[in-house]
């Protein structure tokens, strides 16, 4: 290896798996053979859950007919929600599921959007624990919804015999039908925010890291623009990814309640 | 290049060396958090942001209808009024037409009693000139009549040539009044 090589060795430490390892700040509380501590996770857990408050809190405080700047944008992200989650898949049955759909879709666009915020660049939904806790709420509500409206075996009926193939298929698509919306929706649901944000992590390592590695590494400082740019860019890409990320789960889950209440085709 | 290449194979190799698929795996503890936030804060949704946003769009969209009503019935309000102006103007059209026309009667009327009376006048004043002509006449002609006497005495006095005496005079006269009275046999 080349003295070059060696000294950009020497800089870059690539990101790993342990950057989703946090130790604990302080004392822990052990409950039951569980250890609770604040960590650098729980931290932006718990930064995303006052952004969460502060902002409808501070938008709605003194709510006026003719809002202020907070209270538009409360009411603008509200009404998003309801216009375009909700009601394009629940109708005139979306006022009953605006809590869940809104709760949904602000927490996780509020955990996702500290993986751009500056000095932090992290969210907490890179750990799997967080996406599959909503995803399990997801799964709850819309198998609860569907098992009230048509009964256990009415549901499970309505889930795994879709009406009107030819009887021979229903050997596939009973268990296919209850693979996907019973087992893998949840998994899915899960995974494409979770592996969204964690690879989210690993390109903005990888660029950030990457360009001051470069700078440091002698001739390869010509490539280190490239790599800031494209860092850049990537910031850009992760703010929208946040968004649609948070946009995806809560109209999936939209979705999967308004499939499950439907009536038997 | 060589120097990025090499440095991609090392950090496959780095990463080799300390990833771990246990680095990855969800805690209890972490689920339990995430649950605990995620109920905090969809209770907080359910119970305080939507019922205020909700109150909220109540509230404009009563305010918006109540100025919805009132421009309605401000509306009516002054059609109505222009209705009655409009009633009004022409019951004043009306009003005027008929006073124009009773001044244009009362005139007329005015007229025609002027036409008769100064007609009146004038005939009258026509009949006490005649009046008067005839009154002269007949005083001018009194007066001539006593006059002509005079002068057809005088006359026939200087006609003779000599004034007749009176003795004279009154035999002349006692003649023809004999004459008149006896000569009418003779004659």
């Amino acid at each position: 290896m080349s003295g070059a090589v060696a000294a950009v060795l020497g800089q870059f430490h690539p990101p790993t798996t342990k950057d989703f390892v946090w130790d604990c700040w302080g004392p822990s509380l052990d409950v039951g053979g569980l250890s609770f501590c604040m960590n650098f996770i729980h931290f932006l857990v718990v930064l995303g859950f006052i952004l969460f408050i502060a902002f409808f809190y501070f938008g709605l405080r003194k709510p006026a007919v003719v809002p202020g700047r907070m209270q538009s944008l409360a009411e603008l992200g509200i009404g998003f929600v309801k216009e375009n989650v909700a009601m394009p898949m629940l109708g005139t049955e979306s006022a009953r599921f605006m809590p869940l759909l809104a709760t949904l879709f602000f927490a996780i666009f509020f955990w996702n959007i500290f993986e751009v915020a500056p000095g932090i660049n992290f969210s907490s939904n890179s750990r799997v624990a967080f996406p599959l806790v909503m995803a399990l709420v997801a799964w709850v509500t819309y198998n609860a919804v569907g098992i009230k409206k048509h009964g256990f075996f009415g549901y499970l009926k309505h889930v795994m015999v879709p009406p009107g193939a030819p009887v021979p298929l229903y050997v596939l698509l009973v268990p296919i039908e209850f693979l996907t919306q019973i087992i893998i929706r949840p998994i899915t649901l899960t995974v494409r925010l979770w592996a969204n944000f964690m690879a989210g992590h690993f390109l903005l390592a990888v660029f950030f890291l990457g360009t001051i590695a470069m700078l440091q590494g002698g001739f390869t400082a010509i490539f280190a623009p490239f790599s800031f740019a494209i860092a850049i860019a990537l910031v850009g890409f992760e703010i929208f990814v946040s968004g649609l990320q948070a946009f995806i789960f809560a109209i999936l889950t939209a979705s999967y309640i308004g499939g499950a209440m439907a009536e038997e085709h | 290049m060589a120097g990025v290449l090499s440095l991609i194979v090392a950090a496959e190799e780095a990463a080799e060396e300390v990833n771990e698929a246990s680095d990855l795996y969800p805690h209890w503890e972490e689920l339990l958090v995430g649950a605990l936030a995620f109920a905090i804060l969809f209770y907080f949704m359910w119970k305080w942001v939507l019922p205020r946003i909700g109150a909220l769009l109540d509230e404009r969209r009563e305010k918006i209808q109540g100025e919805l009503e009132q421009a309605e019935a401000t509306r009516s309000e002054a059609d109505a009024l222009l209705a009655d102006y409009r009633t009004q103007l022409a019951g004043a059209r009306d009003e005027a037409n008929r006073i124009i026309e009773e001044a244009r009667q009362t005139a007329d009327q005015v007229r025609i009693d002027l036409q008769a009376k100064a007609e009146q006048e004038s005939q009258a004043t026509v009949a006490r000139a005649q009046e008067e002509i005839r009154a002269e006449r007949d005083r001018v002609f009194q007066e001539l009549r006593s006059q002509v006497g005079e002068i057809a005495v005088e006359l026939a006095g200087r006609v003779v040539g000599e004034s007749l005496d009176t003795s004279a005079h009154e035999r002349l006269i006692d003649e023809y009044i004999d004459q008149v009275t006896g000569g009418g046999a003779q004659n």
